[in-house]
């Protein structure tokens, strides 16, 4: 054999093979797709080929009206936007001043910071549960708010300060020189120059707040007041075990628009988390 | 430049807000819990708790049939089964995406890379119920038509745990392909060279050039993943002991085990206690890590 023929016989076979690992990748999701697009409870039959004889979207149809699905998308919608906007709020200066800074604590807090990361915090929802409760923040929004905005304050923290690390120094002085107030060097200098550090990290927290679940079902009784993650949840633990292609249906529109958000950021993303807080 | 009094406190102010919402919703049950893990707070006990001292500490670790060790010892099994396979597969992928003339590379990483894209307790419920469900999972179905008979997926210890792991490699390659696939891209081509010329074979480059330049790039992902495996708490509660619709088998993880504790059998202050331990372990694993690695200081 040639090598010219050898490389050929490799390449085949090495596609061969991402096509099979391709594959195997894609089937739970691919499966789902048709389950949710097939008629009857039972499309398996025959061969091992898995598309739906008949297609059919009423199983969209009767997610979207039958379900309060756009009831819970509203309050997902509601939680995404507060947490991702105090988030910031809070991150952004404290990001801004751990990296420009220095100042009695702050390598401390750091560190600390980074230790409190560690802790998973399903181990302190009973504690959390137990503090909210006789203030009324259980079963109420603002509750999970809190919640969701302290976990990830500290990851915007650290992310952010190390994106704001790698701004060099120079250009505030310049703008200082020109005469920029303080307030100006943040608005007019380094949010812009920021900005795909702080867009990753907004990122972040839809998806963090989008697919949380567990502190949802746990904080909040009724089903008028879950959210998406908590709504699934809720029903296939019940009623959609029997009825799998609802379920599916309504787990791909769910898991839809965070695909689109999250492939669309990917390179961003691993530049953003590359950059910041991760390389620790 | 000199500086004026006030200026000392701009950076405080600055961060303030940011560190009052971690104090609060961080800090403050992370003490709260410590402090319930020395009462015998549970449903019963519910406003009329009192401290016991160390007991629930001594329950957890010097009680054999309390399931807490057992707990500790899967999951310190669970997260090397995990990471050894994780890091096997992934590299092996990782090079083969690497090697040179693949036109298709392009597609083939993003497909591979959707697993990750997936809400996780999404794609946890899907594998739940598409795959793994005894009448009309997919892998039964399969299993039918060539034959075989029904397993079932979920129901005992072994291959309940085998499940898992499944799930979670599905989870979890794609971050580790991608993560060992920049990796291999940053290491300079004419190393390879000049071992070819040298006569040095595919396992020998791998062994002498690739893992050893591999390791320092990408040791922080994969602290990061251990860490995540060893915390992992969906794939295993949502397969196996979601409450009201348990499967039978008993894998849980010491996070599962706590949450457990806490919310389904009540007994506050003992799940508190486990919570502390493991925040332990965690905060010595990651000192162990920091004091292993020369220049692991937070400053840069």
């Amino acid at each position: 054999m040639s090598r010219r023929t050898k490389l050929k016989v490799k390449l085949g076979l090495l596609n061969l093979f991402f096509v099979v690992a391709c594959s195997l990748c894609l089937i739970p999701i691919l499966y789902t797709l048709s389950v949710s697009l097939s008629g009857t409870n039972n499309i398996l039959s025959g061969s091992f080929s898995f598309i739906p004889k008949t297609f059919t979207l009423d199983n969209y149809k009767a997610v979207l009206f039958n379900e309060p699905y756009l009831l819970w998308l509203k309050n997902t919608l509601i939680l995404v936007s507060a947490t991702v906007t105090l988030s910031l709020a809070v991150a952004i200066p404290a990001a801004y001043a751990f990296s420009r800074f220095r100042f009695i604590g702050r390598k401390t807090i750091l560190y600390i910071l980074i230790l409190l990361n560690a802790f998973p915090s399903i181990l302190s929802m009973f504690a959390i549960y137990r503090i909210l409760m006789p203030i009324k923040l259980v079963n109420s929004y603002l509750g999970l708010i809190l919640i969701y905005v302290g976990t990830m304050a500290i990851f915007g923290l650290w992310n952010m300060k190390g994106y704001f690390d790698t701004i060099p120094i120079e250009i505030e002085e310049a703008g200082k020189i020109d005469g920029a107030n303080d307030f100006q060097l943040v608005t007019k200098l380094i949010l812009p120059l920021a900005k795909p550090s702080i867009i990753v990290t907004a990122v972040m927290i839809i998806i963090f707040v989008w697919n949380e679940y567990i502190f949802a079902v746990t904080f909040m009784t009724g089903a008028q007041k879950y959210t998406l993650a908590a709504g699934l949840y809720a029903l296939q633990a019940t009623q959609y075990t029997r009825n799998w292609p609802v379920f599916s249906a309504a787990s791909l529109l769910t898991a839809i628009p965070i695909l689109i958000i999250f492939l669309m950021i990917q390179r961003n993303m691993v530049s953003g988390l590359t950059a910041g807080g991760v390389k620790g | 430049m000199k500086k004026r009094g006030y200026k000392k406190f701009i950076p405080y102010i600055y961060s303030l807000p940011g560190l009052i919402f971690i104090g609060l919703m961080i800090v403050f049950p992370i003490l709260y819990t410590g402090y319930i893990s020395l009462t015998n707070m549970n449903v019963y006990h519910w406003f009329d708790f009192h401290i016991i001292g160390f007991q629930n500490y001594k329950k957890a670790l010097f009680v054999l049939d309390t399931g807490f060790l057992a707990a500790f010892g899967r999951t310190i099994v669970w997260t090397a089964v995990n990471m050894m396979l994780q890091m096997i597969i992934a590299f092996l992928i990782a090079s083969l995406l690497n090697v040179e003339g693949l036109k298709l590379k392009g597609v083939y990483k993003t497909i591979l890379m959707f697993p990750w894209a997936m809400p996780g307790y999404i794609s946890i419920l899907l594998w739940r119920m598409g795959m793994f469900n005894t009448e009309f999972g997919l892998l039964n179905n399969w299993l039918n038509r060539l034959g075989f008979s029904d397993v079932h997926w979920l129901n005992s210890d072994h291959i309940a745990f085998g499940s898992s792991v499944v799930v979670n490699l599905w989870l979890a390659l794609p971050f580790m392909i991608m993560i060992i696939d920049g990796a291999l891209q940053s290491i300079d081509k004419t190393y390879y060279e000049s071992a070819t010329i040298e006569g040095a074979g595919y396992f020998v480059q791998v062994r002498q050039i690739t893992l050893p330049l591999l390791k320092p790039i990408i040791a922080p992902a994969v602290i990061i993943t251990m860490f995540t495996t060893f915390k992992q708490f969906d794939i295993i509660y949502l397969l196996t002991q979601q409450q009201g619709s348990k499967t039978g088998a008993d894998i849980h993880t010491v996070i599962t085990y706590t949450y457990e504790k806490a919310f389904v059998t009540n007994n506050y202050g003992y799940s508190s206690a486990i919570s502390i331990i493991i925040f332990m372990i965690l905060i010595i694993f990651s000192l162990a890590i920091r004091g292993g690695k020369k220049g692991g200081d937070v400053d840069e």
